[in-house]
């Protein structure tokens, strides 16, 4: 049952909601539940070819010779399409945006990085000759060691496992090896404070599950356009993504989707589209590619498992005064998004709490396993899990309800966050109230007359005096420019002096267009 | 080459068409060989089937029932005579692989599958078998153990005894997702009473080796005693013996091992 507390900031707000509160009849869901809806695959086209892809069965190893003979000889065969058939054979999927560096084959060169990566592709009359010809493809691999773990692989003599990373963790800035979250004085905090609490956290990669396994389907069009029938949860980052890789105009495709059987973050990657166009562009045939349900849940991209290690500081009257995070984001072999969860991370941190001396350490690791990807808040979930364990196990180290202690910590408007952002809006306490009363959960006085809009600001709006890191130099050439992207190359300004450890931060610039802006992807840019 | 899908009006054609050819599986319900032909199975050729009413047959009413081997678990919950039954079949999938999945072919869903084979090899069924040479009647440890040396045969049907007494015939799955998820294992025992004591103790194990096995120790340690804490106990410590449970992605094979006989104590003593 739905129920809005119109009674909690009544103030703030014009009553005049049109839609929330209100019955509201999705548009598609009489499609859905009438098993009228058209997915991709309902699209049953004349002479329509089948491809499917004979997959690495190692996590690592290099690949000395592909022979293709026999397979090419197979029955229904209609053509093999390997690596130097790709126009573009590397992409990363955020270079549409200019973030992060291609690192991906769509089919692997020379070397694989995970068990089920993609080598070959085969295009036949049905599934089963294709199956049948798979089988026929003959791939000579030399092992490799390979590396399972965040944290060996970022110990010194661990595999490489993409040499575009080899130091096996993204690059933020062309300069970092992981996002950075400095506020206050952490190890200061910690010392003062009462109790200390160090937990770890590990997280396990997850399946999206989707009824609709990834797929796609890609005729030949009149004037040498190319329909393509897909699962795409992103569209017109899809079609963008293909015209990359197969190296012609966007607009040589006519993407059609929109009815997504299940996507859940799980079909953002793109991962069918380009090696079907290509099968349909080298056939002049329609061709049809999609993941079989072991496929989609062995090397379909998944939520990508995270290792947290949280250290907090709390005085005895149940405030936190420090916090520390270490958290790893395992991106398997390639990058996908995991690079931009772990900027989501970091600015997520410390939770919705004010803390007053916060310090966090988000990498983006790369290992031998399947390359993870969106899902559902991912980025924030995992940490938020961890985060809130650890407010459990602080409640109970200092003895207080656990509600309350959240109560007690919880931002409240007029704060400053850990980024040195005025908190706003928090409500955060009113939320812990009202849950606390649906569960008929004792609250003390003090706790339920409080509220986010009072007690906060004041000494809590200041930034503590934050010790600077040493600033690594730069140590490659900015980074990879794609033709998706117009600005002229960045130069980049010449680093400050660090200022003293003492000195308070500058308050940050106030936005102006044209000028410098910050953005959360890429930090501070020139516009 | 693409599979060939082989119809016939009776068993025998359709058994001697399975016998014949090394690539070709007896088609029942499809829940198994579908999947392994979405899926990419290529030692699959041929498909057989058989519109035999045989298949279908029922016989409840004495106190040795039979059942077709094309007999859907939805059947089996739909007969009250099988009330004994319906926990196994109820275990099995969700509603679309109840209407169609076959009693038949359970004998060889391989783990994490199989759990109605785990109940009948409690209940000491005798499975009925259509070979190259005729029909011949294998009790199922027998048919089980031999399985993979099966796959040329056409099973008709499987009887067995009723259980005398309802309270007599115990079973559960313990499974991860509910309630249609993979067996992390199956428990199945079959323990008559008769003066007080057990007589003819059989206990089954799903997920605890390549096949569905019988807990030879555990029956030993409560024959011709009475059911109580001491004889559960020494069953319980006793399930493991002569169990090899592979890993897989719903548990490890220690795992299975160390709850085997927790779940064995908790099914013989009654406990949820």
């Amino acid at each position: 049952m739905l129920e809005l507390r119109k009674d909690i900031f009544a103030d703030e707000r014009d009553d005049n909601l049109k839609e929330i509160g209100k019955g509201t009849q999705r548009q598609d869901m009489l499609g859905h539940v009438t098993g009228t809806s058209t997915y991709f695959d309902d699209h049953k086209l004349q002479g329509m070819l089948h491809l499917k892809v004979v997959r690495s069965t190692h996590s690592h190893a290099r690949l000395r010779r592909i022979d293709t003979t026999e397979a090419e000889r197979s029955a229904g065969v209609r053509r093999i399409i390997r690596a130097a058939d790709i126009p573009r054979n590397l992409n990363t999927l955020l270079s549409l945006i200019n973030f992060g560096k291609d690192d991906e084959p769509s089919l692997a060169v020379d070397k694989v990085r995970y068990k089920g990566e993609p080598i070959v592709a085969v295009v036949a009359d049905s599934p089963r000759e294709a199956y049948e010809a798979m089988e026929k493809v003959r791939v000579d691999y030399e092992p490799l060691p390979a590396v399972f773990d965040v944290e060996e692989a970022l110990k010194s003599g661990a595999p490489v496992v993409n040499e575009t990373y080899p130091k096996n963790t993204f690059t933020y800035y062309d300069v970092y090896d992981h996002q950075k979250l400095r506020f206050g004085d952490v190890e200061r905090g910690l010392a003062g404070a009462d109790h200390v609490l160090e937990q770890r956290y590990q997280m396990s990669p997850i399946e999206h599950a989707p009824t609709e396994t990834n797929g796609s389907i890609a005729a030949p069009d009149t004037n040498g356009r190319y329909v393509v029938y897909t699962s795409t949860q992103a569209l017109f980052f899809s079609v963008d993504t293909c015209a990359k890789i197969l190296d012609v105009p966007s607009n040589t495709f006519h993407f059609i989707g929109g009815t997504v059987g299940g996507g859940f973050g799980g079909k953002v990657d793109t991962i069918t589209e380009p090696l079907c166009i290509l099968g349909a562009m080298l056939t002049g045939r329609p061709v049809r590619y999609v993941l079989g349900r072991e496929e989609e849940m062995q090397y379909g991209p998944p939520r990508g498992a995270e290792r947290i290690y949280i250290k907090d500081g709390v005085m005895r009257d149940g405030r936190i005064v420090a916090r520390k995070v270490r958290a790893y984001f395992d991106s398997g072999a390639y990058t996908r998004l995991s690079s931009y969860a772990a900027v989501k991370c970091a600015a997520h941190l410390p939770g919705p709490y004010t803390i007053p001396n916060v310090y966090g350490d988000v990498y983006c690791v790369f290992t031998n396993r399947t390359p993870a990807t969106a899902m559902r808040g991912f980025g924030v979930t995992a940490m938020d899990f961890a985060i809130e364990c650890q407010m459990d196990k602080l409640a109970h180290l200092v003895g207080m309800d656990p509600m309350e202690f959240r109560i007690l910590n919880a931002y409240r408007d007029g704060d400053m966050k850990a980024h040195r952002r005025e908190a706003k809006n928090t409500a955060l306490i009113e939320c812990v109230q009202v849950a606390a009363e649906k569960a008929k959960w004792p609250l003390r006085e003090e706790f339920r007359r409080a509220s986010s809009r009072q007690g906060g600001g004041g000494e809590r709006a200041a930034v503590s005096p934050t010790p600077r890191d040493a600033r690594p130099q730069p140590a490659m050439a900015s980074q990879q420019r794609t033709s998706y992207d117009r600005a002229p190359v960045a130069t980049r300004e010449p680093q400050p002096p660090p200022p003293p450890p003492s000195s308070p931060p500058r308050a940050p610039a106030a936005p102006s267009h044209g000028a410098t802006r910050f953005s959360s992807v890429f930090g501070t840019r020139r516009r | 080459m693409p599979v060939t899908v082989k119809t016939f009006s009776n068993v025998g054609e359709a058994a001697a068409a399975l016998s014949s050819d090394r690539g070709a599986r007896y088609f029942g319900g499809g829940t198994l060989v579908m999947r392994a032909l979405n899926e990419g199975d290529l030692s699959i050729s041929s498909i057989v089937r058989a519109q035999d009413q045989a298949l279908l047959r029922i016989d409840a009413s004495g106190p040795r029932v039979t059942i077709g081997a094309g007999v859907t678990f939805a059947r089996i919950l739909a007969e009250r005579d099988f009330a004994f039954l319906h926990a196994p079949a109820r275990s099995i999938g969700g509603p679309a692989v109840r209407n169609m999945g076959t009693v038949g072919g359970n004998l060889f869903a391989p783990n994490p599958y199989g759990d109605f084979a785990v109940a009948l090899l409690a209940l000491d069924a005798v499975v009925s078998v259509q070979g190259g040479f005729g029909a011949r009647d294998i009790p199922i440890e027998e048919f089980l153990q031999s399985r993979e040396r099966q796959a040329g045969a056409l099973v008709l049907s499987v009887s067995c005894q009723k259980p005398l007494a309802a309270e007599a015939f115990h079973y559960r799955k313990v499974a991860r997702i509910k309630p249609k998820g993979g067996s992390v294992i199956t428990l199945a025992a079959h323990l008559p009473v008769s003066s007080g004591r057990v007589l003819g103790a059989r206990i089954a194990l799903g997920s605890m080796a390549q096949t569905q096995v019988r807990a030879k120790a555990a029956e030993r340690a409560l024959e011709g005693r009475p059911l109580d804490a001491s004889s559960i106990t020494a069953a319980a410590s006793a399930a493991v013996e002569g169990t090899s449970p592979a890993d897989n992605a719903l548990a490890s094979g220690w795992y299975r091992r160390e709850i085997v006989g927790v779940h064995l104590r908790r099914l013989l003593s009654g406990q949820k």
